[in-house]
């Protein structure tokens, strides 16, 4: 995070009353927040609602914030089990076929996998799309977990403190996600 | 998956990279409906308190009120006679002796 401000100042001006430290603390915390949203929730959410619920929540818990841990592992945690919660709720979890896919999915999938070429920047869309169509398939926990390791690049010790996940539930859980996913390339490869 | 279709995988994530980015500021107007409802929530925690308060206290006057009934009838029905007060009273001024 570029801006850093003096967190601990910020939260005692809070407490005693003063909406500017408020206003500093979203400032601060907002990309943050933002980031988590984006890349745990499907395109096309309710992005704004929700980082604002998670800012909410943040400040009506903050009397909980011990600060032995920077403020913003804190807020992480909560942005990602709010995410989580939001997923389990919508409860979708379809199998896709390539029927499923739009054209321009179908187009990026078989770039991907079946021609093997090179794709525009402009697919960033689709490609998106298609990416949430897969990951639709996967328990919103492994959803959030495979973009941790495959897009995020974060290391397992990471993810185990943010999640509270053991090192090997991780890895069982990642074994297990990429055989369901190949499972669904799989499905999308027959053409007809 | 192989490691050709783990390949796969990661380019049509690198693909799609650019989507998972997040703002770096919030858009015009956020902050302001944000701090409007953390003002909003303040509000309500605070009412919320007040009635608490308000409720516990009702409470605690419902039990002291109901506390002294209590130990009044307790008093009154642990005498030791059956007369009317007045009459106990004036027993009880004149010493007589009531077998």
């Amino acid at each position: 995070m570029d801006q850093s401000i003096d967190v601990a100042r910020c939260l005692q001006r809070w407490q005693q009353g003063d909406e500017s430290a408020a206003e500093e603390i979203i400032t601060y915390l907002y990309p943050l927040i933002s980031k988590i949203v984006r890349l745990h929730l499907p395109r096309r959410e309710q992005e704004e609602d929700l980082i604002q619920e998670i800012l909410m929540k943040t400040f009506s818990r903050l009397h909980q914030y011990k600060g032995t841990a920077p403020l913003t592992h804190w807020v992480s945690r909560l942005a990602l089990t709010t995410c989580l919660d939001k997923l389990r709720a919508q409860k979708i979890r379809p199998e896709i076929r390539r029927t499923d896919l739009t054209p321009e999915e179908a187009d990026v999938f078989d770039a991907t996998w079946l021609d093997g070429s090179t794709r525009a920047a402009t697919d960033a869309i689709h490609a998106r799309d298609l990416v949430d169509k897969l990951l639709a398939t996967l328990k919103p926990e492994d959803r959030s977990l495979i973009l941790m390791v495959d897009l995020e690049g974060r290391s397992l010790e990471e993810i185990s403190e943010t999640t509270g996940w053991g090192i090997s539930k991780i890895k069982m859980r990642l074994f297990r996600i990429r055989s369901q996913l190949r499972k669904t390339i799989q499905t999308l490869e027959q053409r007809s | 998956m192989s490691t050709n279709q783990d390949n796969k995988w990661e380019e049509l994530l690198a693909l799609s990279a650019s989507t998972f980015a997040g703002e770096s500021a919030p858009p015009y107007g956020f902050m302001t409906r944000t701090l409007a409802q953390l003002r909003q929530e303040q509000q309500e925690d605070r009412q919320v308190g007040w009635l608490c308060w308000r409720a516990i206290f009702a409470s605690l006057g419902a039990l002291v009120v109901a506390a002294s009934v209590t130990i009044s009838v307790h008093n009154y029905s642990n005498r030791g006679d059956d007369m009317e007060p007045g009459i106990g009273r004036f027993i009880q001024v004149e010493n007589i002796q009531v077998s």
